[in-house]
């Protein structure tokens, strides 16, 4: 069946694709981009959830597609025993791969695997985001150390992910070069040109224009906080937990700097820090007695031991036993997150956020103590000193 | 509420905190004075506020009030270590300000140590107090 001279393909034109199973390929495929792209930036953490509940739902459409779409749709019409793939890997090293208008046999396990590494990440990423940052279905649900664990999945699964549409893309290649036909260009038209009259598949242009008109939709309805805000009113997408709060705490300490949320520091370093009131980073604090125990009981009791919230964990989980940090600043999480890899060096330099104590330059909840991953913003830099960065 | 009413009114609250913040003044300054201090004066007060002073940490730098008060009392001023914004210090421009005697001792300690490396004596804190109440 494989064309031998040099010729492009001829014969008649057929509709393979239908276009739901088109818009649901295309858009898998930007949805997956976003949440790849969008994934090693806790900034950008509202759009990567955002391709990943898109993922989610087209996959679910996609189930029910694979039972009730249009021939080259339905699972069974790709679902190839492994004899055959073999027999398909050994015509293809041959030279003889042989043509099939829908998936070959290899192409079609790729597609159930991709499917399933897609469910299954999407699923992961759900208890991530539940456990982790408190957010989505799961909130409330799912205890923090699941969620973290959760997160080693949900990167392997992405992963692998990764190697499968590597693959896909190769066999794509190759098999685009052996049948001389353009793939790609056939996955977006829908059609391929075949020798033997083979009637085309129903288009179901209806139920693939209301899946793209759903997708595109949801995300400007997602989104439309970033194009209503302003910089007065920045939009934080979450309403999030509100931590302890105490206002002697907030008046005394809000006094000179930011009052650091008690659940930024382990317990000991606030005890450590409330008895060193004579030498407080170079102040003198002075406070009265009755003060200090009120200050230092709200620390304690929210400090970051208690686990209350993602910063708390993951600043706690890195401190060692014998270590007793007095300021955020040195430890270890708090160093990583706002490395090089984060934080390019300008920023630290700009007026706008001067001191490593300045959390409110970035961080639009600083004086929360939640430090929610989407309400983080870099700020615009804007004097000539202040080149853009790199 | 006729605007007659509203204007009494707002006189009436801005009287009543001028009048807090002259009863607070006056009795921090008389404690002050039972602890041997005499003469306030603002003038001297103004003279020490514009005083350098050598930074312990920093020989090339110098602290005084303005570092973090800035040079407009009436303005605002910028912590100079954590940049946060303080409030102006002048209460012509500022009512919260002197109306809370356990504040102003609070600071004045803090102050007083960080910009001189030492308390300030009564004497000057009567100076600085007399210089701020005139703004």
């Amino acid at each position: 069946m494989s064309t031998s001279n040099g010729n492009v393909r001829s014969g008649s034109s057929t509709l393979v694709w239908d276009l739901p199973t088109r818009v649901f390929h295309w858009v898998l495929v930007v949805s997956f981009a976003i949440a790849w792209l969008t994934s090693e930036n806790d900034r950008f953490m509202y759009a990567h959830v955002y391709g990943g509940y898109v993922l989610f739902c087209l996959l679910m459409f996609r189930l029910v597609w694979g039972v009730y779409g249009s021939r080259h749709a339905r699972f069974h019409s790709f679902a190839h025993d492994w004899s055959s793939v073999t027999e398909y890997l050994k015509a293809l090293l041959n030279g003889q791969a042989e043509r099939y208008i829908g998936h070959n046999p290899a192409g079609g396990w790729a597609i159930f695997l991709m499917l399933l590494l897609c469910v299954l990440a999407s699923i992961s990423g759900l208890i991530v985001l539940g456990g982790e940052e408190g957010h989505g279905p799961f909130k409330h649900l799912i205890a923090y150390d699941i969620g973290e664990n959760a997160k080693e999945i949900h990167e392997f699964l992405a992963n692998a992910m990764i190697a499968m549409v590597g693959l896909h893309l190769a066999g794509v290649v190759v098999e685009s070069v052996i049948h001389k036909e353009n793939l790609i260009w056939a996955m977006l038209s829908g059609r391929k040109t075949v020798e033997k009259e083979e009637p085309s598949v129903r288009a179901f242009h209806i139920i693939g224009a209301v899946l793209l008109i759903t997708v595109l939709g949801t995300a400007g309805y997602y989104f439309r906080g970033y194009v209503v805000e302003s910089d007065a009113v920045p939009f934080k997408p979450y309403r999030n937990v509100k931590l302890a709060d105490n206002t002697t705490w907030r008046k005394e300490c809000g006094e000179c700097h930011l009052a650091f949320h008690p659940s930024l520091l382990p317990a000991r370093s606030w005890e450590l820090m409330m008895k060193q009131q004579s030498d407080h980073f170079g102040d003198a604090l002075e406070l009265d007695p009755e003060t200090t125990n009120e200050i230092t009981q709200f620390l304690v009791e929210n400090s970051a031991d208690k686990g209350t919230s993602e910063p708390a964990h993951k600043i706690n989980a890195r401190i060692k036993p014998d270590e007793t940090p007095l300021r955020v600043t040195e430890t270890r999480y708090w160093k990583r997150k706002h490395s090089a890899e984060f934080v390019d060096e300008v920023y630290w330099k700009s007026e706008k956020v001067k001191s490593k104590a300045n959390c409110g330059a970035c961080h639009l909840d600083a004086n929360t103590g939640w430090f929610e991953d989407s309400d983080m913003r870099l700020p615009k830099l804007s004097t000539k000193s202040e080149e853009t960065p790199r | 509420m006729n605007v007659t009413r509203k204007m009494f009114l707002g006189l009436t609250i801005f009287a009543a905190a001028a009048a807090v913040q002259a009863n607070v003044v006056d009795d921090v300054l008389k404690g002050y004075e039972a602890q041997g201090a005499k003469n306030f004066s603002a003038a001297n007060g103004e003279k020490m506020w514009m005083t350098d002073h050598p930074d312990p940490d920093d020989a090339s730098k110098v602290r005084n009030c303005s570092t973090c008060h800035g040079k407009d009392l009436r303005a605002k001023g910028k912590h100079v270590k954590s940049g946060k914004e303080i409030d102006p210090l002048a209460p012509s421009a500022n009512k919260e300000r002197l109306t809370d005697p356990k504040f102003i001792e609070k600071w004045f300690t803090r102050n007083c140590k960080w910009v001189l490396n030492r308390e300030c004596t009564p004497q000057e804190k009567g100076d600085f107090l007399s210089y701020l109440r005139s703004k």
